[in-house]
């Protein structure tokens, strides 16, 4: 019987100009985010083959994400050129994106076309469901035969689901592998995988907003009124909560900028000058000195950075679009806690190139380590809340549902 | 007929709406086999309600709804096994055509072995014109859906049958087509629950009549007393006395 409904609600679908819209609409923005994408990737990575240190130069640049085509995240950031002094870290701009219309827009990638545009199309197909047939009257002469109203519920949730996700996954599977027919765009077999786990992420996220759909459908008579409610929700649950926390957390946690940073390493640096033009102590003590009192104040900034970072991601999951984003980012190793991760490798880095550079001054500037950075197991990227924040989206997914199921229990069909 | 069990039972039936309402007030019925039960009343007299309950659409305040023996609040699945249902505005799904609809609501009715000859045969058992079976149905009339809407009650193939005032809108020829199919219908053994405002037609096809005013059932008359009276004096002046002020 299930069947019967899901089958139903996919040749309606498949007979609805509204379908054909929509996908066509989704598919035309994926094309678009990919070709984008892939230009801001292959600029960045020529950049990258320009700075690159000559080895055994003593800077730190990590080559452009592949994944960050699909999510960037913070992958420029990451991508900066980190250059190792006589006494600690200058960063550099490394590969900026060229496009600069990105900074008048938000970066057009996949994660944004499914975080604000699929949620919306995933609406579109949920909005109307119930109060639809209710207004039509099919629904009276559906529920005037052996069919359980939760039948019907899994039915429609399952046709609706399935009629936008396969042509969906179509369209990026097929994007996809266009990509990767362009030898510029390599993608190791960890990264398929993140893929792989990329595109499940959006199914859970497209379930999510047809049950939140399907939901508000359920506790209305007439579609009109669905839609509008729905409109005001996405809007809530796409635009405004996912700020909200970042606003929040500013006010509770207090972190130094980072221009006041800044301005104590300089004291630090001026500090440690005058105590040498004085005669006290060797240049090597000093530099040690210098490097050990920038560790610690930015390692004491990181901690204070990190709560705030903590704090505002906490509270943004209010949100379950936040944790979409979060997941998606960090699986695709451009996200919060990987950035964290590379700033501390640079971190290592430099106090190996020091210690280096302290124990034999006389060394060639061409015989430092290369800096190589491992982006860290995905087993690991998954532990440390990429799979809380699945499990969480997951989780509102089925509440909604169930909230639906509860509340078409109750509908009155008449 | 009393000696075979009724497809449709209520049972000291009442629904009393949460405004206050009292829409059907200790209704009995009993409807058996082969025969038709018009249910006259004007608008509010409480027929489409005790449809509705017989769908559980609605649960009852108080009495029962059986349907071929099974209570309908208890086991609302099992006994909607036993019954069709055609509405009043045959509403069916525009964008699927006549067999789409036909094949959808009779797998829900719980045909799924049905080939495509079987649907086009109860199209044409209900004159269903043959160019309009593989028509989107948003096309068709009122008429051409009432027919779809039988249709639909028909390939279930159950023993009972509820119409809500199947052929208000019709067109004289499209109500007579429609009444020789629940002839037809009837001649067949099901028991046949129509609520109308067709006084005419009920006389025509009714082996019994009952008159509803303000939920209750208020007059019950056989087709051999209908012989005898007239069925639109008796309505009429049923109708007249609830408008009369109380003594």
């Amino acid at each position: 019987m299930t069947w019967t409904i899901v089958r139903k609600e996919i040749l309606a679908n498949l007979l609805s100009y509204k379908f054909y819209v929509v996908i066509l609409l989704a598919a035309v923005l994926v094309a678009t985010s990919f070709f984008i994408m892939t230009r801001d990737y292959k600029e960045r990575l020529a950049d990258y083959s320009l700075i690159r240190p000559k080895p055994g130069e003593p800077i730190a640049v990590n080559p452009p994400n592949p994944l960050s085509i699909f999510a960037k995240g913070l992958d420029e950031a990451m991508a900066r050129s980190f250059e190792v002094g006589p006494t600690g870290i200058s960063v550099r701009a490394g590969q900026k994106s060229g496009n600069t219309v990105f900074a008048f827009f938000p970066t057009p990638d996949f994660l944004y076309i499914v975080r604000v545009v699929l949620s919306l199309v995933a609406l579109l197909f949920g909005f109307d469901q119930v109060s639809r047939e209710k207004e039509a009257g099919t629904l009276r002469q559906m529920l005037a035969n052996q069919t359980s109203r939760s039948t019907i519920l899994i039915g429609k949730w399952a046709g609706n689901f399935l009629s936008l996700a396969v042509p969906f996954l179509l369209v990026t599977t097929l994007g996809i592998a266009v990509l990767g027919l362009d030898p510029d765009i390599r993608f190791s077999s960890d990264q398929v995988l993140r893929l792989g786990l990329i595109l499940a992420l959006t199914l859970v996220y497209i379930a999510f907003f047809l049950s939140l759909g399907i939901l508000i459908s359920t506790l209305t008579r007439r579609a009109s009124s669905s839609i509008v409610i729905l409109l005001f929700i996405w809007a809530l649950l796409v635009f405004i909560l996912p700020n909200l926390g970042t606003l929040v957390a500013r006010q509770v946690v207090d972190v130094p900028s980072v221009r006041a940073l800044s301005e104590k390493r300089e004291q630090v640096w001026t500090r440690e000058i005058l105590l040498r033009i004085k005669g006290q102590g060797d240049m090597p003590s000093h530099i040690r000195s210098i490097s050990a009192e920038n560790d610690a104040l930015e390692a004491d900034y990181r901690v204070k950075f990190d709560r705030l970072v903590n704090l505002s991601k906490n509270i943004n999951r209010i949100s379950p679009v936040a944790s979409f984003v979060y997941a998606v980012t960090e699986i695709a190793g451009t996200g919060i806690g990987e950035e964290g991760a590379f700033k501390g490798e640079v971190v290592r880095y430099k106090n190996a190139v020091l210690g280096k550079r302290l124990a034999s001054p006389d060394l060639k500037s061409s015989e430092y380590p290369a800096f190589l950075y491992r982006y860290r197991p995905l087993g690991r990227v998954l532990v440390r809340g990429a799979l809380f924040d699945t499990a969480w989206l997951a989780a509102f997914g089925i509440l909604f549902f169930a909230l639906s199921y509860l509340a078409f229990v109750r509908y009155d069909v008449r | 007929m009393t000696d075979t069990k009724p497809i449709l039972k209520a049972d000291d039936l009442s629904k009393r709406y949460e405004d206050g309402v009292l829409a059907v007030d200790h209704l009995n019925l009993n409807i058996y086999p082969g025969e038709v039960y018009c249910l006259l009343g004007a608008n509010g007299a409480g027929k489409t309600t005790t449809i509705n309950l017989f769908l559980n659409f609605i649960p009852p305040t108080t009495g029962t709804c059986f349907i071929n023996g099974i209570d309908v609040t208890k086991d609302p699945l099992e006994a909607k096994k036993y019954i069709a249902f055609v509405s009043e505005n045959v509403m069916l799904y525009g964008n699927f055509t006549a067999r789409q609809n036909l094949d959808f609501f009779a797998k829900l009715g719980g045909k799924t072995d049905l080939a495509k000859n079987d649907y086009y045969q109860v199209m044409r058992r209900v004159s269903l014109q043959e160019k309009a079976f593989d028509q989107r149905v948003k096309n068709f009339s009122k008429g051409m859906r009432q027919k779809l809407g039988i249709a639909i009650a028909v390939i279930k193939d159950a023993p009972g049958i509820l119409l809500d005032e199947p052929t208000s809108g019709l067109d004289p020829k499209a109500a007579t087509e429609f009444l020789e199919i629940m002839a037809e219908l009837k001649k067949e053994g099901k028991a046949i629950l129509m609520s109308t405002h067709d006084i005419f037609r009920a006389k025509e096809i009714g082996d019994r009549v009952g008159i509803m005013r303000e939920g209750r059932l208020v007059m019950e008359r056989t087709r051999e007393e209908l012989q005898h009276e007239d069925l639109n004096k008796i309505y009429i002046d049923y109708m007249k006395s609830a408008e009369a002020p109380a003594a």
